[in-house]
């Protein structure tokens, strides 16, 4: 993809309260500038100085929290600034680190009662949006909300609706919601504004486990449809085992 | 096993700590004490780790008995409390005995109040923590009938009364313009940071509605950024124009403009403001809302020399107390020191 002048940037840093600072690769959600925002998390992470707290990355920044006792906020801002101009973030290659998942899902029923909804909104069938939907090759673009929620990027401009104006109390962990060109993967039950049309029975965040939340930024997604019996036979383990984890 | 037993307690009523750190990347607030000065004084009193683990009281406290001797203290919002029936002031550490009752009723100053136990109470940890998170599912929820296990003492505690700190008397917050303050006139600013502001009703751990009597704050821009971090303290405007200051339990991202954000020093303060309390804000650099933040710490590496003895056992002055509900007078600290 040549972007040419399009190219966003350059990152801007700024100060975040007493005990962060701040640096911005853009101000929307944009697959280049949130790839730049990754990488610049990860080579910020490779070294980190005593008194970052941690850093937080997201669709279009990262803020690193520090101890404002233990970090002179001047060498931390030093020290970012030298990262920022290194190198040019928003060409940087997508982590090697980065996993690509399968995941199965469940399309419609009570595991997605919106997908007719939203193939009126998009106008097509049930069966197409579900199609459509395992088709599109997804990225980790950040996790936020609530404990290991994915929002997913990006879709086509078919799915470019808003989210409901009301809010439905509670839809489960693994619940497929879809909305503004984004699929969102929940790791807890949660109340939420986006459409749900479907369900993935694996489990992105397990409080218990050794390693408990799965899904980094810069992972690619991908789905494909099972039916309900697979949804019930499926083994978290197995699964896991599979992916040689 | 010794512990406290839960006979009852208010639903807002939480297990706090220094909180979670390190989570934020995966969707995971904070959380922890909504007032750390309190949480601080309690491990001050008892000569507990920094994170030792404490009840958290939302105004409304509960009924409570002893399982064993051990050691508790009150901190935080002063709240009424009887031990065995007598009452007992607050913001000090005494002895429960086995079969003892503690009644810890609602907070007459501030909001958030704690009782701590010898070596903290010893909840589940989630995510290096045991701070309770309702939404998520986090960390014990206090209820009827639990007995919560207390930890070890390292020394022998003895029975200590802290003064009232000044910031029950603040009604001035002290904030930092942000990375999105851009996104709202400098005029705009200006009318927020002059304007008197009460607290509103909708407030929790998540955060505080607040009425600013300049009318609606509107951002200029800003209104279709993608959400990214979100720290303690920054102050959100959402659609119809109201702030919401963002506390311990608030959502670890958003993408609604926030104007500024609040001195770290200054949360203690915030939270222990009831509904219909009135500040003033004042705008502070960076450089001054650090020179704050190592007063804060300061005050509280300092709290060790705040202590006096208390003296007497308050459970031995039931002819005072008497004499005292007479009098209209519903404190049982005055007589401490005769």
């Amino acid at each position: 993809m040549n972007r040419g002048s399009r190219l966003p940037g350059p990152p801007v840093l700024k100060v975040s309260g007493d005990m962060g600072i701040l640096i911005e690769f853009g101000a929307t959600y944009d697959p280049v500038i949130n790839n730049a925002v990754t990488a610049f998390d990860a080579a910020l992470n490779a070294d980190l100085p005593l008194g970052v707290i941690e850093t937080v990355p997201s669709f279009r920044s990262v803020l690193v929290r520090f101890d404002p006792g233990i970090l002179a906020f001047e060498r931390l801002h030093r020290l970012m600034a030298d990262l920022a101009a290194s190198r040019d973030w928003y060409r940087a290659p997508p982590a090697a680190s980065r996993r690509v998942w399968d995941l199965p899902v469940v399309y419609g029923g009570e595991h997605g009662p919106d997908l007719a909804e939203v193939g009126d909104l998009m106008g097509l069938g049930a069966d197409a949006v579900a199609k459509a939907h395992a088709g599109a090759v997804l990225r980790v673009a950040m996790l936020g909300f609530s404990p290991g929620l994915a929002y997913l990027g990006q879709l086509p401009e078919a799915w470019d609706f808003p989210r409901r104006t009301t809010i439905a109390p509670r839809v489960p962990a693994g619940a497929i919601l879809v909305a503004v060109r984004q699929s969102v993967l929940p790791g807890t039950d949660i109340p939420t504004g986006w459409r749900w049309i479907g369900q993935t029975p694996f489990r992105s965040f397990d409080v218990n486990a050794a390693q408990p939340f799965r899904l980094t930024p810069g992972d690619e997604v991908r789905f494909h449809a099972i039916d309900a019996a697979g949804f019930a036979r499926f083994d978290n383990a197995a699964f896991l085992k599979g992916q040689g984890l | 096993m010794s512990g406290l037993e839960i006979l009852s307690v208010a639903p807002t009523t939480t297990v706090q700590d220094r909180g979670r750190s390190g989570f934020l990347r995966y969707g995971v607030t904070g959380g922890g004490a909504m007032d750390v000065f309190a949480l601080a004084e309690g491990q001050a009193l008892l000569g507990n780790d920094a994170d030792a683990a404490a009840l958290e009281f939302a105004a409304f406290g509960g009924r409570f008995r002893a399982k064993g001797g051990f050691w508790v203290a009150t901190s935080g919002a002063e709240m009424a409390l009887a031990v065995n029936g007598a009452a007992m002031g607050w913001r000090r550490s005494f002895r429960l005995e086995d079969g003892d009752i503690v009644d810890v009723g609602a907070a007459m100053r501030g909001v958030y109040g704690y009782l701590h136990v010898t070596g903290g109470l010893q909840t589940e940890v989630v995510l290096g923590s045991r701070a309770t998170h309702l939404r998520a599912g986090f960390g014990h929820v206090p209820s009827a009938g639990d007995l919560l296990a207390v930890g070890k003492a390292d020394r022998e505690a003895s029975a200590w009364v802290l003064p009232e700190p000044a910031y029950f008397q603040q009604s001035t917050l002290r904030l930092m313009w942000g990375p999105q303050s851009e996104y709202f006139t400098k005029a705009e600013r200006d009318r927020f940071a002059a304007a008197n502001f009460i607290i509103r009703p909708e407030r929790d751990r998540m955060g505080i509605r607040v009425q600013p009597d300049c009318g609606p704050v509107h951002a200029d821009a800003g209104l279709t950024i993608a959400s990214d971090a979100i720290n303690l303290g920054d102050i959100q405007i959402t659609g119809d124009g109201t702030p919401a200051i963002l506390l311990a339990d608030r959502g670890p991202s958003g993408g609604y403009p926030r104007i500024a954000t609040l001195a770290t020093a200054d949360i203690p303060a915030l939270a222990q403001m009831q509904v219909g309390a009135k500040f003033r804000l004042e705008v502070v650099t960076r450089e001054q809302a650090v020179a704050l933040l190592a007063a804060f710490r300061e005050r509280i590496r300092a709290l060790p020399g705040q202590m006096a003895p208390a003296l007497r056992d308050p459970r031995d002055m039931g002819d005072l107390l008497s004499y005292n509900l007479i009098g209209g007078v519903m404190r049982g600290d005055e007589h401490d020191e005769d």
